[in-house]
């Protein structure tokens, strides 16, 4: 791609990004979501977080990869105990990370 | 100064103004790490796949969309067409016309400006922190206005650090090893976060059917299928809501 072409995609991805963030924003008066759907729609945080962590944690190479030779996985699994036990962040992303790294380099 | 510009001239608003947008600071401030280590993560991509650094500055400024990046990058290393590029980037975002529903009842009484402007900063993990938060308080007719400034306290903080750890990428690029596997910080961090919003069992059923499809739909095209996890987990959280009062009816 030319300069202009990847200034050009940039400009024209901000309009389709800023569009899909605004548009039940915007035309939320006209596109009226039914009252089951708002209650619903309470739901989309829990499933889209772990939408995007499932299958980095659960796929290697597009597969699914449930094992102990899995380092994310496992790396994973001991973040959820740290954090069910201690509900400290830090400590979760501390020790997962250990883990994870450990088992890279040693496993 | 910055104060009355930023909250208003009358004092008791502003000090109500002022302490709901710092309530959203306090909120995103441990996920804030999290977006660090992908902002990063993104910074070092965009140079490496071959934009240069005003492109890559220009392209995380404006967009402000950490997986849309992430998917046009190697379309756009590639030589692709730029409508395949605006596609990719148009259905990556798709979920984010889920989030502006949802988040639609709280901030219906705005002018449109506004709303624009909120829309404009809502990502993952704004979005998931604030309607967790609210969604478990009573409907959203009054306290309108401290809504928004909470809001806007978590957006200040989520956009100010990922262009700060995006442009640290950018300029640092070269310097960064791949094998430092931020990209799992990341990851970490969002296990920490969404741990604590799995209360009660329509959001665990919606929590395990959301993680089996995103696995199943992963090799779908675009990453439609974080999309079609999504609508299967909201279902499924919404069925197991029903089945649960049909039970405590009984």
């Amino acid at each position: 791609m030319s300069s202009t072409e990847i200034w050009l995609s940039i400009v024209a991805m901000t309009i389709i990004t800023l569009a899909t963030r605004t548009v039940m924003l915007v035309f939320g008066d006209r596109i009226p979501l039914p009252e089951r759907v708002q209650h619903a729609l309470r739901f989309a945080p829990v499933c889209a977080l772990t939408a995007l962590i499932a299958p980095e944690l659960l796929t290697e190479q597009g597969a699914w990869a449930i094992s102990l030779a899995n380092a994310k996985l496992v790396g994973g699994a001991i973040a959820v105990a740290v954090m069910l036990a201690t509900r400290s962040m830090m400590a979760t992303m501390g020790i997962g990370m250990a883990a994870y790294l450990a088992l890279r380099h040693f496993g | 100064m910055i104060g009355r510009a930023l909250f208003g001239r009358h004092p008791h608003t502003a000090q109500a103004r002022r302490s709901a947008w710092l309530d959203g600071l306090r909120v995103v401030a441990p996920a804030l790490i999290a977006l660090a280590a992908w902002g990063l993560v993104t910074g070092v991509a965009m140079v490496k796949s071959g934009l240069t650094q005003w492109q890559a500055l220009g392209m995380s400024m404006l967009m402000f969309a950490g997986s849309a990046q992430l998917a046009a990058l190697p379309l756009i290393a590639a030589d692709a067409p730029v409508w395949v590029v605006l596609l990719t980037a148009a259905v990556v975002n798709l979920r984010f016309v889920i989030f502006s529903a949802g988040l639609y009842p709280y901030f219906r009484d705005l002018p449109l400006g506004k709303r624009m402007a909120l829309g404009y900063f809502t990502g993952d993990v704004s979005f998931a922190l604030a309607v967790s938060r609210w969604s478990t308080q009573s409907p959203p007719q009054q306290g309108s206005s401290e809504r928004t400034w909470f809001y806007a306290g978590i957006c200040c903080g989520t956009w100010t650090v990922w262009q700060i750890s995006s442009a640290a990428g950018i300029f640092l690029g070269g310097g960064i090893p791949g094998t430092w596997g931020l990209d799992f910080v990341a990851i970490l961090a969002l296990v920490a976060l969404v741990l604590p919003m799995i209360a009660g069992p329509p959001a665990i059923a919606g929590a395990l059917v959301a993680s089996v499809v995103a696995v199943l739909a992963a090799a779908t095209p675009l990453k439609l299928g974080l999309v079609i996890a999504v609508i299967a987990g909201i279902s499924a959280a919404v069925a197991a809501d029903i089945l649960l009062e049909r039970l405590r009816r009984q």
